[in-house]
């Protein structure tokens, strides 16, 4: 049976996929994830989780972000005046995921994508 | 316990306590070798990649733990060389079980052993926590807080194993085979250098009394999994003193081994003897630098 690994790497980060591991039940599984994936990188804490209850949607299936201009959704689109230093940052967080979006749409479409 | 006056700094011991001293560290730093010794045997053959993995790291582990503690020895003047590679395999002071052949292809006998093993270094490394010589004091911590995963591993195979019958078969077989020679870790090196590591308080248990508590531990272990302790011929209450007890011909302890010893000797100096070395590399700072 797989068990898919995730690392966190200090308190409070997301625990990432690192990888997977052969073991018959979990606590098997925790046991040779400590070893094969948190022994030569610093790590607070480890999750496993069965290979097959993990649910997957990819580019196949379904149109992440949909087909349309989205850009009436972000907040950015009104930034019209001098705002909260608390707004600006989220104003700026947000410009740079829609930069983000656009570089990889254009990739998308380069790569023949429709 | 409390911690009894605490002994001087190496050079400065009398002839007697650095004897004590040294026999305490033999036992410790020549067990963790050899047993490392013989896991990395299973290398590329155990069950599966991660049980490869898993004794690989235990291994690993014990060696760094003989590394912190032939290094104390090396503060009476001796060198790695004549502590690891060129030391006479008839002087070396580790338990028989460590030195004990795998029965071929048989990942029980390594978890056994490892169980055993484990259990009782546990026990052996708790009582030094106060010893009264603080170059060993300063180093428990560190070891110690490697071991539980050692014992996790060796108790997480060996319920899954007595799960099926040919898995309890195989636990029943390594420990009706390993059990007598476990008992040796206890068994002293001298009568009377084993007393006086206990006066000098290099140790606040005695063997006789860790063995006891080791028992206290292992045999309910291996009952609960329905492996049968009756052929090892405990005795009753266990509370006899070590002498008394029935240990196999060769005790390892008292630098007598069994001729599985020599052969495994010969193998891990083999390089260094055919390239004529006279010293060990080193790639790694003292661990007082560390």
């Amino acid at each position: 049976m797989i068990w898919e690994v995730f690392r966190q790497e200090n308190a409070g980060d997301y625990h990432e996929h690192c990888g997977n591991v052969h073991a018959p039940d979990r606590e098997m599984a925790l046991m040779f994830a400590e070893v094969q994936h948190a022994r030569r990188k610093p790590t607070n804490s480890l999750w496993v989780a069965p290979k097959d209850e993990i649910g997957e949607v990819d580019t196949e299936d379904a149109k992440f972000g949909g087909t349309t201009d989205k850009s009436y959704r972000w907040a950015v689109t009104y930034d019209f005046e001098a705002a909260a230093s608390e707004v600006e940052e989220s104003t700026d967080e947000q410009a740079e995921a829609d930069r983000r979006r656009k570089v990889q749409q254009e990739k998308q479409e380069a790569q023949g994508g429709d | 316990m409390a911690v009894k006056e605490s002994l001087p700094a190496p050079d400065e011991l009398t002839d007697e306590q650095q004897e004590a001293v040294e026999h305490l560290l033999y036992r410790l730093a020549d067990d963790e070798f050899v047993v490392a010794e013989r896991y990395t045997e299973w290398q590329v053959r155990s069950p599966t990649l991660e049980s490869d993995l898993a004794l690989a790291n235990i291994a690993q582990d014990e060696l760094g733990h003989a590394r912190l503690w032939y290094d104390l020895l090396e503060d009476f003047g001796y060198t790695e060389s004549e502590l690891v590679w060129e030391r006479d395999p008839s002087e070396w002071r580790h338990s028989t079980l460590v030195e004990q052949p795998f029965a071929e292809g048989d990942w029980a006998d390594a978890i056994v052993r490892s169980y055993l093993y484990d259990q009782a270094e546990y026990i052996r490394l708790e009582a030094l926590e106060e010893s009264s010589y603080p170059r060993i004091r300063d180093r428990i911590q560190k070891i110690i807080q490697e071991e539980d995963y050692h014992r996790e591993h060796a108790e997480n195979w060996m319920s899954r194993l007595a799960e099926e019958k040919q898995g309890l078969e195989r636990l029943q077989t390594a420990f009706d085979r390993l059990f007598p020679y476990a008992l040796t870790l206890f068994a002293p090196t001298d009568e009377d250098v084993e007393d006086r590591i206990d006066e000098l308080g290099l140790r606040s248990d005695p063997l006789d009394v860790m063995r006891e508590e080791w028992l206290d531990v292992v045999v309910p272990f291996f009952e609960d999994l329905g492996v049968s302790v009756d052929d090892a011929e405990l005795p009753e209450q266990y509370d006899v003193h070590h002498s008394e007890f029935d240990l196999p011909e060769h005790v390892g302890r008292d630098q007598s081994h069994t001729d599985a010893w020599f052969d495994l000797q010969e193998e891990f100096t083999h390089t260094y003897q055919k390239l004529d070395r006279h010293e060990a590399n080193r790639i790694m700072k003292d661990p007082d630098e560390a």
